[in-house]
This record gives structure tokens, sequence and C-alpha cells, in this order.
């Protein structure tokens, strides 16, 4: 359990001529669980590496418990680390890989035999450890790798897109296994991915990075209803946000914006009062699938909702949902549609718009227009 | 392979069987005939066929050459120059193999500026041909104070191996997962103990290779042998050409044949007892953690 701070770190490789990591700065608190997330090439493995002393860096500082470790060997650490390709050793059984960092520290026997079954009891590999990596399915060995990690009872724990290598079933069960154990053992986490979902469902805080730069920082929350700018919007959430772009107009009843279905039929979205010092200026509109859905009796009449008709170009049943896609000023537009009301492609349906959700961005900036 | 049997006997199965067992006959011929000559006596040699059956056979060609034949001017058969190879080989298999080793991990798991350069230096020792090194070794041998002696003959053949048996290990490494290195150092093994603890226990079959390639490169060296070693120190390649370029009058070919067999049996001894490792090493893209 401990407190690992970030400081301004840059990295610069070698002759590149771009920086890989731009200044990142992020406080992760004691048993937090921190999810770096990105496209690939964004540096949160570069990153990770650092964290863990795999990698030098540039400028910057890595702090742990107070104490700056920037310079130390990984092994002065006292950081763990699970890997996306596991690699447990493979010339050695599960109890020797678990047993393996243990033994190079030079503790007891007695001590590493009790640690081994400690964590081989947390992680029910118990019948496992006297194989070979080899010939075990790879549920398990992800599973000896956790093992291995968790055995030093390290400072802090990296992970490294643990889980994809899965299929999809077993890393949905992977998943809720590791928030388990972050729940029961409270340990710092420091978890990189490029699965948007994992990050949601796993993450007490997400860090988004593009291009070596940390792009939001924030509770799951946050960063799905208030994205910083249109990098986070647009990769955080599934289907993705939709953007429309449109100019704030003033009307009798307030702000508003106009836009058009694909049979040219204009369909008039209200807008909040606090986007006046945008008036006539262009903004894009941030809005959510599940914003755009059916008509909702207990939402009619309340102040930021509006209608259209639009006609349904594709529809995509996932179970819960339908999710159906519409055109609105030329942009196609995914909405998310209750099952039991049933539209077709080629329906023209009407559909409710809840703009009090809505995320506003400066096009100029692609930052959200804080209202 | 049910499915293998009950297919017709086609046509092209059988060319198939007829190309490889006349390939098969061609490459055993030779074989066939020195082993048949060296059981044979010399009368039943020069009156019969190359391949006919010994009317009487006899170990006395194998004894001769291993213990009486002469061999220039000492007559003690082969025996001590079968010794002197297994002297000079199995250090310099042993040596180059584990520099290879070592080589090949620094190479492809501590990559350092300039690293790539000198592989590929070391590459270029792989296409020198032996005759050009000739002269500077022998000097250098001289030098050494070496020349002469199993001990400097080791040293041309560790020298000249490195270069391979580098080749051979950086490539063998370079498929194993850089992770395995990380999670390593994670776990707080320094640079000796991933090697000693991780790498090397995982290198049986990339082993094998070197030590039939480097045995076989060693044993059957001609060249050095007879240029870097003299009386006592040379192998059995010189051993075996002396013994069959000593002869006043008849040549006793049941003699020279045994001596050429004793001479080839090691290489093939260790092909046999490593020769899956042998293919599997050089097939082996990967090691999967």
């Amino acid at each position: 359990m401990s407190r690992l701070e970030l400081r301004a770190i840059r990295k610069t490789y070698g002759k590149a001529e771009r920086e890989t990591l731009k200044g990142i700065d992020i406080d992760i608190n004691s048993g937090e669980f921190l999810i770096l997330v990105g496209p690939s090439g964004c540096g949160k493995s570069t990153l990770m590496n650092a964290i863990a002393g795999l990698e030098d860096i540039s400028q910057g500082a890595i702090v742990i418990d107070g104490t700056d470790v920037t310079t130390l060997e990984p092994r002065d650490r006292d950081i763990a680390m699970v890997f996306q390709s596991y690699a447990l050793y493979p010339t050695m059984t599960v109890r020797e890989n678990i047993a393996f960092g243990l033994r190079i520290r030079r503790q007891p026997k007695e001590e590493i035999d009790q640690e081994v079954q400690r964590v081989a009891k947390l992680l029910q590999i118990e019948p496992l450890l006297d194989r070979k990596p080899s010939q075990l399915s790879g549920g398990q060995q992800q599973r000896v790798a956790m093992g291995r990690a968790l055995a030093r009872r390290p400072k802090i724990y990296l992970f490294d897109e643990p889980l994809s290598n899965l299929d999809a079933k077993l890393r949905v069960e992977m998943r809720t296994e590791i928030k388990r154990l972050h729940r029961r053992l409270r340990t710092t986490i420091v978890y990189v991915t490029h699965d948007q979902i994992e990050a949601m469902t796993l993450a007490d805080r997400i860090a988004v990075m593009k291009d070596g730069e940390l792009q939001q920082l924030g509770t799951p929350k946050e960063v799905y209803e208030t994205p910083a700018n249109l990098f986070v919007a647009s990769f955080i959430g599934s289907p993705a946000m939709n953007f429309i772009p449109v100019t704030v107009q003033k009307g009798d009843r307030g702000l508003h914006a106009m836009v058009k279905s694909d049979s040219g039929e204009t369909i008039d979205l209200p807008l909040p009062l606090a986007l006046s010092a945008y008036e006539n200026k262009e903004i894009i509109l941030g809005v959510r699938p599940e914003h755009i859905t059916q008509i909702q009796a207990h939402k009619e009449g309340q102040p930021l909702v509006a209608r259209g008709r639009l006609t349904i170009e594709v529809t995509e049943p996932t179970g819960p949902d339908v999710i159906a896609l519409v055109n609105i000023n030329g942009i196609p537009v995914h909405c998310r549609i209750d099952p039991d009301h049933p539209v077709d492609p080629g329906d023209v349906a009407e559909l409710m718009f809840d703009m009090s959700k809505t995320s506003y961005f400066d096009p100029a900036t692609e930052q959200r227009i804080t209202l | 392979m049910t499915e293998m049997v009950r297919k017709p006997f086609s046509f092209n199965r059988v060319l198939i069987y007829t190309v490889l067992l006349t390939a098969a006959a061609v490459y055993l011929v030779p074989l066939v005939v020195m082993l048949l000559t060296s059981f044979k006596t010399l009368g039943d040699i020069s009156s019969g066929n190359l391949m006919a059956l010994p009317t009487h056979w006899t170990m006395h060609a194998w004894h001769k050459a291993w213990s009486t034949a002469c061999t220039g001017v000492s007559c003690e058969g082969v025996h001590h120059f079968f010794w002197n190879s297994f002297k000079m080989a199995i250090p310099a298999v042993l040596i180059s193999t584990g520099i290879g080793a070592f080589n090949g991990y620094v190479f492809s798991k501590w990559r350092f500026r300039g690293s790539d350069l000198i592989f590929s230096m070391m590459l270029f020792g792989c296409f020198i041909p032996f005759q050009v090194i000739l002269l500077p070794m022998a000097a250098t041998l001289g030098k050494m104070g070496l020349a002469n002696t199993t001990a400097g003959l080791v040293v041309v053949h560790v020298t000249y191996g490195v270069a391979f048996t580098t080749l051979f290990f950086r490539n063998y490494y370079v498929g194993v997962p850089d992770a395995l290195v990380k999670a390593a150092r994670l776990d707080g093994a320094g640079f000796f103990t991933i090697f000693f603890r991780i790498m090397l226990p995982m290198s049986v079959p990339i082993f094998m290779v070197c030590i039939i390639w480097q045995f076989t490169q060693i044993w059957n060296d001609f060249l050095f042998g007879v240029v870097f070693a003299s009386g006592d120190s040379q192998p059995i390649t010189v051993g075996l050409n002396n013994l069959v370029n000593t002869g006043t009058g008849v040549k006793e070919y049941n003699v020279n044949m045994a001596a050429a067999l004793i001479a080839a049996l090691p290489t093939l001894v260790v092909y046999v007892l490593a020769g899956k490792y042998f293919i599997r090493g050089l097939t082996a893209g990967s090691v999967k953690g």
C-alpha cells in the first residue's frame, strides 16, 4: 500500500525527433486502482516501463512513498508487474515461478513455501503448482502471472494489458476477479489497457493518454460524462459519442440550434443559456447514443428535451438495446433505442433528444466548453 | 495414418519412393564399400569384387589401423591421433559454445550503443576463409607460446567457432520474449542470474545444434591441424593422412578404410545421439512461455 507520484515525466528515445512522453503528472493514492488508457503509441506502455525502472526517463521524477526512485534499478523499487504475454519462466514449475523473486531475495525456505501456498490459495491455482507453464491454459497462465506478482507483496503492482490475450468470456471473468482481488487486498495498482470498457469497469481513476500527453485524469464517471476534449469523448464509450457541429442561435425561448434530418426536416435543439458567449458561433455537440432514444413520456416537456423525425438507416440489436443509425446534417449518428419500440431500417421514427447531458466542444481548440 | 494406408497404390508414390531409395543407395554405397573392405584380407581385396562380401571376415585391418600401422616414422597406428582429437575438440566445443551463449545473450537481450555493429562484424568471421588467417595465427600462437600444442589448436578453433556459436545463440535468444528478462529483473535477478537461471535452462536445443556443429567442424578440420600442430599433438585427420600416405610397396586398402572409419566414427555417434535436437533446434522459432 503505497503512494506513487509521477512528476513531470518526459521521455525522448535516442534519435527520435518527437517526445514519447511530454510531461506526465499523476498522483496515485495508496490503494488506488489507476488505469492508463489510450490508443497504441500513446506512450502508456513507455510510462509503465518507466515506473517499473525498465526504461530510463529523460526528465522528471518518480516518487514512491516520498522516496525518489527515479535512478533506482527495478529490483530496488519493490514493484511487481503482470505482462501481456505473462512472461512465465518456461523451464520452471508454477511453484518455482511464484517463488523465484522470493528466492532471489534470499528469504528463508519456510517463508517462501508459506507465501506460495497463500498466493496459490488466493488465486485457486493449488492443483497447478507442480506443472510447467506450457501445460497450462491461457487463463491459468494469467493466474500464475498474477500469483508471481502477488507473492512478493510489493509496494505497487503494474498490469500491462494483462487480459488482451484471453478470449472474450475469460476476459470478463478475469476482469471481475482482478476487481475482487483489489477490493480485498487494497493494493496500489497501475493498469495499462487500450480497452475502454476495462478502464471504465476496473478503475478508481482513469488517465486517458494520447501522443504522450495526459488528456484527462478522473473517475470513470467524470471521464464518461464530462470528457475534457473531443479525443477523450470519442475514445471512451461504445458506440462512441456523436459529434454534431451546429451554430448557436438566439430564439424566443432561449438559445437553440437547428439541424436537418436527411429528408430535409428541421429539428430544433434547445441549448442551455450558459452558451450565450457562443451566440452565432459554431460549436460541436457531443451527444451520447443513449441520449437519442424513442419518445419517453416522463421526459416530455422538460426544458432541454426535443423531438425529431429521422429515417432509420441501419439497426444493430445488442440485446438490451437496439443501436440505430440515422443521419443528422449529413453526419451518421448512433441512437440507443429500447427493443420494445421496434424500429426497422427504412422507417421514419420520432426520436427524443435529451440535451441535458450533452457535452459542448469548441471546434477550434477541441476542448470542452465548461458551462 | 489409416487414411494413408487405404490410399490406392499410385504411380506418384512409386516414383517418389524409387527416387528416394536410389538417392539413399547412392549415398550409402561408399560407406558400404569402406565397411566391407575394412573387414577383408589384402588377398581378398586384390582378387575379389569391390562390392563382394569378404570371403574371410577379419578384424586384422582395424587392429592394425588402431595400434600398429605406420604414420610417418612411428608405427603405432592412429590411436594417439584419435585421443589428440578428443583433447582438442572437447574443450574447444565447450568453450566456444559457452562464449557463444553468453555473446548471444548480450546481443539479443542487453543491446548497447553499437551492439548491432559489433554483431555484424562478428558475423563477418563466419565468412573468413581458413587460409587467410594461417600466417597471422601462426605468429600469434608463437607469441602466446602455444605453437604446436593442443592448447594452441583449441585457441584457434574457439576463435573461429565463436562467430558461428554467437550467431546461433543470438538468433535463438531473439525469439525469447523480452518480457521474460523484464519479469526477472523486476523479480530482482541481475545480469548473470538471468543468464544462468532463466536463459541457459531453456537453451538445450540450441546447445545441441552448437555442439554438433562445432564438434563436426573441429573434428573434421585438417588444415589447422596440419599447420598449427606437430608430432604428439596432431589430430586424427592429420594422422589419417599420414597413414594413407606412408607406405612402401603394397597399398593396404583395408587398413586405410578402417582408419578412415575410425576417424569418422565420433561425428557419426554425436549426430545419432543428438540429431533429433539438431533438427528441432534449427526449426524452433521461439519458445512459448
